[in-house]
């Protein structure tokens, strides 16, 4: 057991060292998405609010609407990592090949990079949240309510893994699976409130969406961190269903996929 | 308790592909309608391998060697036939079976290209469950044997291609393997680098006593190491024995070549060897019988000016040469030793 999880501890730490190899790339994604941040969304924001930013837009004066962005950012930061990129190319370059020689099967490789990953950014999360509470967009809520969110956003981070997972296994049939992400990554960004938050939607779609993995994956951890949603249960039951649908349909896409693989380029 | 490494019995690979005509056109053809082929890439391979042997699986480009070595290393798995290594079945992956083989593919790298080759080691150290008295042991023989101590800390993005391939080979055989697949190993190096990779695997097989599988287009190589010798030719075995039959498969005669300080005119003694002169007529390749070597390079010693004179010193490589371009020959060499 202890030889075990050794092997899992080596390797969270090598991702780690293959993540911050180089340090102008490393700095760029600590900083860069509160300045991606600040220069759309609060641009956008402000000029729609205009002079009045108390008038309220679907319930959110600007402050509200500041906040909730903020907190986007954070959970998007924190639970929708690439980590799963790499996955695909291994694949379809054949890299596949060096994996299945070593006694440290292919998943539980990638899944130590993943939560490699998870805490290389809560550092990278908290410095965004750190710059948002310094130029006043918001104040550090509860620790109380931060810990539920935290927690929330985590475990929608391993359900996110495991969805990218199986868009990175489609790499044994489609050779090219980045159109299929940024695909998926632009239905996400607008399913779960990324970009506008759900009550701008019609009513029909947001009970629609209810029993999708969507509206959890931005809109209600969000909620959570503003302190308005208190009812968790049902974003962990919805997530934890879709989650292992997702494993159990990747486990047999490995099985199949393995079987066609030809180890093309090795 | 056998003694064989690897058994293999009528093994087969199929591949199943499609065609694609070019253009848009063909495209969408066969987006909506496949023609498919099946290629066999091994037929009905036979091989048995003892524990220690060093062997040398050629074959042209596209014959079947590397589908072999996947094979062999359980990456992909057999449409038919036996096979067993160490007892085990490889494309069952038991980790059991993992840790006693190593693969070093040549055009392929196995290290992580944005560290330094020493953090790659220390994760297939925990990898491969070794002590760090093991691993520092074999760490440090390796190390010092292929003059890459200074390298270990350096990214491997870094290394030029020969240093990048001691790593891999460092990377493959810090858990001891106890059956070695090279695919390749030399490929694309300088010749000093070839060299020191050679010493290198003989030196490891002479220590640990590994049976050694490897494939390369470089017949020094093949020479250096290799006893024995299997050769496949459209994923069939087509000559499996030891080195020096092989390089007699084409008959007992030796390549002779001379140079001479001038010009020789018209000479029947030399001409009757099946002489090649050059343009000049300074030199001359012939082929002699093993039998009549001593005394025909005698006389031609003894009667012309002789500048320069030496035999063939990597006879394999003709015999490669001939049966790569000419497959024929050996099948009628097979037919005359049967008849």
């Amino acid at each position: 057991m202890k030889t075990y999880l050794l092997k899992w501890w080596q390797t969270i730490r090598i991702s780690w060292s293959k993540y911050t190899a180089y340090r102008l790339n490393f700095f760029l994604q600590v900083v860069g998405p509160f300045l991606v941040f600040f220069f759309i969304k609060y641009n956008l924001w402000s000029s729609i609010y205009g002079e009045d930013t108390g008038q309220l837009i679907r319930g959110y004066n600007f402050d509200e609407m500041m906040q909730y962005h903020v907190w986007t950012l954070v959970i998007s930061l924190l639970g929708q990592g690439y980590a799963a990129m790499n996955l695909s190319e291994d694949i379809r370059l054949g890299r596949i090949s060096s994996y299945l020689i070593y006694p440290f099967e292919f998943w539980e490789f990638h899944t130590a990079g993943f939560l490699s990953f998870q805490i290389l950014q809560i550092f990278v999360s908290s410095v965004t949240l750190g710059l948002a509470i310094f130029f006043g967009f918001l104040d550090l809520p509860s620790t109380m309510t931060l810990l539920h969110g935290f927690s929330f956003t985590f475990f929608m981070g391993f359900f996110w893994f495991t969805m990218q997972y199986f868009t990175g296994l489609l790499a044994f049939w489609l050779e090219e699976t980045w159109i299929m992400r940024v695909l998926l990554s632009i239905v996400v960004s607008f399913l779960s409130g990324y970009i506008f938050p759900l009550e701008l939607y019609p009513e029909w779609l947001v009970s629609g969406l209810k029993f999708t993995p969507f509206p959890y994956m931005s809109y209600f951890p969000a909620k959570i961190f503003m302190g308005v949603e208190t009812n968790f249960m049902m974003g962990y039951a919805v997530l934890a269903f879709w989650m292992a649908v997702f494993a159990f349909v990747n486990h047999l896409i490995w099985k199949k996929g393995m079987r066609l693989y030809t180890a093309a380029g090795m | 308790m056998s003694n064989k490494v690897i058994e293999v019995t009528n093994l087969t690979k199929q591949f199943k592909s499609y065609k694609k005509k070019p253009g848009i056109k063909g495209s969408i053809q066969s987006f909506f309608n496949r023609e498919y082929t099946t290629k066999k890439a091994v037929h009905d391979f036979n091989l048995e391998i003892n524990k220690g042997e060093i062997i040398g699986l050629l074959g042209p480009n596209g014959a079947g060697k590397t589908t072999l070595m996947k094979m062999f290393t359980g990456i992909i798995v057999p449409s038919a036939g036996e096979l067993t290594i160490n007892g085990h079945r490889p494309w069952e992956r038991k980790k059991d079976f993992k840790k006693k083989i190593a693969l070093v593919m040549g055009q392929k790298s196995q290290l992580w290209w944005d560290i330094p080759a020493m953090d790659s080691f220390l994760l297939l150290q925990k990898f491969y469950e070794l002590s760090d008295q093991e691993f520092k042991t074999r760490l440090d023989y390796m190390a010092e044997l292929l003059g890459v101590v200074d390298l270990l800390h350096v990214h491997v993005r870094k290394l030029s291609l020969g240093e990048r391939m001691k790593m891999e080979l460092m990377a493959s055989l810090l858990h001891n393997p106890d059956v070695i697949f090279l695919d390749e190993p030399t490929i694309g190096l300088d010749l000093v680098a070839q060299e020191n990779i050679r010493e290198f695997v003989l030196d490891f097989h002479k220590k640990n006593g590994t049976t050694i599988i490897i494939t390369s287009h470089y017949m020094a190589d093949v020479q250096a190491l290799c006893k024995r010798l299997v050769l496949i030719f459209d994923g069939t075995k087509a000559y499996d024995g030891p080195l020096e039959k092989f390089e007699k498969i084409l008959g007992n005669e030796k390549t002779v070549s001379f140079s001479f300080s001038e010009e020789i005119g018209g000479c029947d003694f030399i001409d009757k060897y099946d002489a090649k002169w050059n343009e000049c007529r300074n030199h001359v390749d012939i082929r002699v019988p093993e039998e009549e070597l001593r005394e025909v390079s005698k006389k031609i010693l003894d009667l012309y000016p002789v500048i320069e004179f030496n035999t063939e010193k990597m006879p394999i490589e003709r015999v490669m040469k001939t049966l790569m371009t000419n497959p024929e020959v050996l099948r009628q060499q097979r037919e005359n030793l049967s008849s």
